[in-house]
């Protein structure tokens, strides 16, 4: 591992510790950080957040795994006809452009108070930047090497199989790992704000009301850990099978 | 000999205006036949045309006798052609795949032309790990593997250094003499086109036609050691004293 990688988070630390210390500000808003480590750890033991962890962490599978199912195919289709893709990228890109939080209310409305629609908006927002990453994809595959399979005879679905759908997996890549850090986002604001029992954002929610601060940032922390460690799985996925990208 | 290829009065024009208005030749059967010609004469859009990747606006060309599967196609760009994800192994092997033919037979052809052309490679590893003039050897391995009857050339040494060019000559001659295949191909030099072809076209400047036809006897094989000969620099001179009037030098 890259020692360089260690200094930032030690500045961090080492600042955040400084300014608690010498109380540079109220220690009842920024408590010193060893402590907010210490109390992740209670957490993570009896009685702690880990039921909300496994909520949150089921969520987000649910809601990714369906933006994927409806967003991959939906990418390859629209990518292999530009026609097709230039007539519906206005939807596309208005609804990626529309903050998913402002469709909470109507996602409510269709799914009612439930996990179903939390998990509805987050695969909504999510699928759109998974079918406009593999479109994309598709669409700037090299045409050389689509004119040397149509010369050796290659007819489209074996073009599509061969090519297309390899070239357009480093895009496709791109759009899953920001599909999965969105799902992940939602997930956590919507379970601040629509009922629910469990979940990591209802948690950081209750103890921000119940002043609870060490245990706010000791959740906060875990959400953070929960989406740094699916952005690095996403990270050595791609080193493990897109060892050939941009080659 | 019949002609294997027969183009006439072809018609082509760009954006940028018209680049052939009547083009016609032949190349003869079982020959390889070099086209030369300046930047720009359309030397690699006539081999597009004829391996149908790109129309043509008026005339018409014929390849009589060639059967589907029958064309090979080495593109110039090299890098651009081969897949990264597949080994180099799987790159050789995908012209067979696409014709459905079964792994045992995709092996003992890619054997037979590894003894063929005297040339291997670490076959489970990837294109990007060989050097340029290696990963243009696999493109050619790749266009030779379905033992194509007709083979269409654009530059192919033109990104490798002295000895992989001189390597692959000596290659595509082994092939050419084992299967007898027609070969054109397009060069932008002359010492390449003089080395192995037949015949030698030279185009004009735009809009393009053959200014020159030229038939070059020299005996094959024509290993390295034919260059440095009286015979070799006499029909060099030929072809460029020919080049020359062509292009208004």
């Amino acid at each position: 591992m890259n020692k360089r990688l260690l200094i930032g988070p030690a500045a961090l630390f080492l600042v955040w510790a400084i300014t608690a210390k010498l109380h540079l500000i109220d220690p009842f808003f920024l408590p010193d950080p060893v402590s907010i480590i210490g109390k992740l750890f209670g957490l993570l033991g009896h009685d702690g957040i880990v039921p909300d962890l496994l909520s949150t962490l089921w969520r987000v599978a649910v809601s990714f795994i369906a933006a994927i199912t409806i967003g991959l195919p939906a990418g390859l289709v629209l990518g292999t006809s530009e026609r097709l893709y230039r007539s519906v990228e206005f939807l596309i890109d208005f609804f990626r452009s529309t903050p998913a939080t402002a469709m909470f209310p109507l996602f409510l409305l269709v799914f009612g108070v439930t996990d179903a629609s939390k998990i509805a908006v987050a695969a909504f927002s999510s699928a759109l930047i998974i079918v406009f990453n593999t479109a994309y994809g598709v669409m700037h595959a090299k045409k050389s090497r689509i004119l040397a399979a149509r010369i050796m005879g290659a007819k489209r679905h074996q073009i599509f199989r061969w090519i297309l759908f390899w070239e357009s997996l480093p895009q496709t890549f791109v759009g899953l790992r920001s599909a999965a850090s969105l799902s992940l986002v939602v997930i956590i604001v919507t379970e601040m704000f629509i009922g629910t029992a469990s979940g990591l954002g209802r948690k950081i929610i209750d103890f921000q009301i119940t002043y609870e601060i060490n245990a706010m940032y000791a959740t906060i922390l875990m959400a953070g850990i929960v989406g740094y460690a699916m952005n690095l799985a996403f990270v050595l996925a791609e080193r493990r099978f897109l060892h050939w990208s941009g080659k | 000999m019949p002609a294997a290829i027969s183009v006439k009065n072809l018609r082509k024009a760009f954006d940028g205006g018209e680049l052939y208005d009547n083009l016609s030749f032949e190349a003869e059967r079982s020959a390889i036949t070099a086209i030369f010609g300046p930047n720009g004469s359309g030397k690699s859009t006539i081999l597009n045309i004829l391996s149908g990747i790109v129309p043509h606006d008026g005339g018409s060309y014929e390849m009589p006798g060639l059967e589907r599967f029958g064309l090979g196609y080495i593109f110039q760009n090299y890098r651009e052609s081969l897949l990264p994800w597949r080994t180099n192994f799987e790159n050789v092997a995908l012209p067979l795949e696409i014709r459905k033919i079964p792994k045992r037979e995709i092996r003992a052809r890619i054997g037979k032309l590894e003894c063929l052309l005297g040339m291997s490679f670490e076959w489970n590893r990837y294109p990007y790990e060989l050097s340029g003039g290696q990963q243009q050897m696999l493109v050619f391995m790749r266009a030779l593997v379905t033992e194509p009857k007709m083979l269409l050339i654009d530059e192919p040494f033109s990104a490798l250094d002295y000895e992989n060019n001189l390597r692959l000559r000596e290659c595509l001659q082994a092939y050419h003499a084992a299967y007898g295949a027609t070969v054109l191909m397009v060069t932008h030099n002359i010492e390449e086109a003089v080395h192995l072809a037949d015949r030698i076209l030279i185009f004009s400047k735009k809009p393009s036609a053959v200014s020159e036809s030229m038939e070059n006897m020299l005996p094959y094989p024509r290993s390295r050691n034919s260059l440095p000969t009286d015979g070799f620099h006499k029909a060099k001179d030929e072809a460029l004293l020919a080049f020359q009037k062509a292009a208004n030098l």
